[in-house]
């Protein structure tokens, strides 16, 4: 979903399996402007040059294993400007934590995003907006859990986990329409990127409403054997 | 369609990007982005890697010496505007 006044994605959205997830995407390939939108609506990349923002990608090349979609997936309609050391650093390993979550629970539907967040915002290329925050939110539909990593696009390895509730509600959109309303108030546990990440409570920021995050834990092969035995339980009918 | 390796002149464009091992490459106007990690492992992949990885390494420095450079390059001023969301 595109936005002609961030000049960016609002969300990308991408349903991913483990067989999708296995092979080794080749990345030889070009950033470029998405041809299907007028250069009113779009970024150009030129609106980056110069800005020391990364061209973020939402949806991330390693998902995308076969050519096409993968220079699919190189369109500025897929990117926002990313501070170097978030995209390089702590988003890399969310984007990490999600193949692997993927492999192990073997299919994910996961909404990738920016947040704009306070009364002033950030603006490259006197055209593309700076999102504040980016999320990734995570639906698992053999449990009908789901929950979201959202991080400042900033320098540091700080990231929060929040349920979908808590996000739609930051971002003002309905990601997941038909989704059961118990399991967007719940976040469900989330494994922890690797690295140096620290899991924070997520800041307020201008938000008018109080967040809270949701527990998670930091020891992410308990949670994923956790998360085995309800799969497995769920597939017996439990 | 995507350059190939040998291809890659450094600073030329906004556009090439590619990857050796777990590598990113980006070219950019005003700097070549490296970001990720690399084994170069003792095997035929590993000497491939370190020779493309040398290649870039190469063509980057080529571009650079004996020109008239900046201690530091200059980032565009970022402008402030009324969050529309």
């Amino acid at each position: 979903m595109h936005s002609g006044v961030s000049k960016g994605p609002l969300w990308s959205a991408e349903h991913l399996t483990r067989n999708m997830l296995s092979g080794k995407a080749e990345r030889s390939n070009e950033f470029h402007a998405e041809e299907r939108l007028s250069h009113n609506e779009r970024a150009e990349l030129n609106d980056y040059a110069h800005s020391g923002y990364d061209r973020g990608h939402m949806s991330p090349s390693a998902d995308f294993i076969d050519p096409q979609s993968n220079n699919e997936c190189f369109t500025l309609a897929n990117m926002v400007p990313q501070v170097h050391n978030n995209n390089a650093g702590i988003w890399s390993h969310i984007e990490s934590s999600t193949r692997y979550l993927t492999k192990k629970v073997g299919e994910t539907y996961i909404i990738t995003g920016p947040i704009y967040q306070g009364s002033n915002i950030q603006r490259i290329g006197g055209r593309v907006l700076v999102p504040t925050s980016i999320f990734k939110a995570i639906y698992i539909p053999s449990t009908g859990q789901a929950a979201a990593y959202v991080t400042p696009n900033a320098a540091g390895d700080d990231y929060s986990v929040v349920s979908i509730a808590q996000l739609e509600q930051l971002i003002g959109i309905n990601l997941f329409p038909k989704m059961n309303p118990s399991a967007k108030q719940h976040a469900m546990e989330l494994p922890s990127p690797k690295g140096n990440s620290r899991l924070v409570p997520l800041a307020q920021g201008t938000s008018t409403t109080a967040i809270t995050t949701a527990p998670a834990t930091h020891s992410g092969e308990g949670f994923i054997d956790k998360l085995e035995r309800k799969i497995h339980n769920f597939n017996k009918g439990y | 369609m995507p350059n190939s390796k040998k291809d890659f002149i450094p600073y030329a464009n906004e556009a090439d990007s590619l990857s050796i091992g777990e590598l990113t490459i980006e070219n950019r106007l005003d700097r070549v982005s490296i970001s990720g990690t690399i084994e170069l492992t003792k095997d035929k992949e590993g000497l491939q890697y370190a020779y493309e990885l040398k290649r870039i390494i190469d063509a980057t420095i080529a571009e650079l010496k004996n020109k008239d450079l900046p201690e530091h390059i200059e980032i565009a001023p970022v402008e402030m505007v009324e969050n529309p969301f």
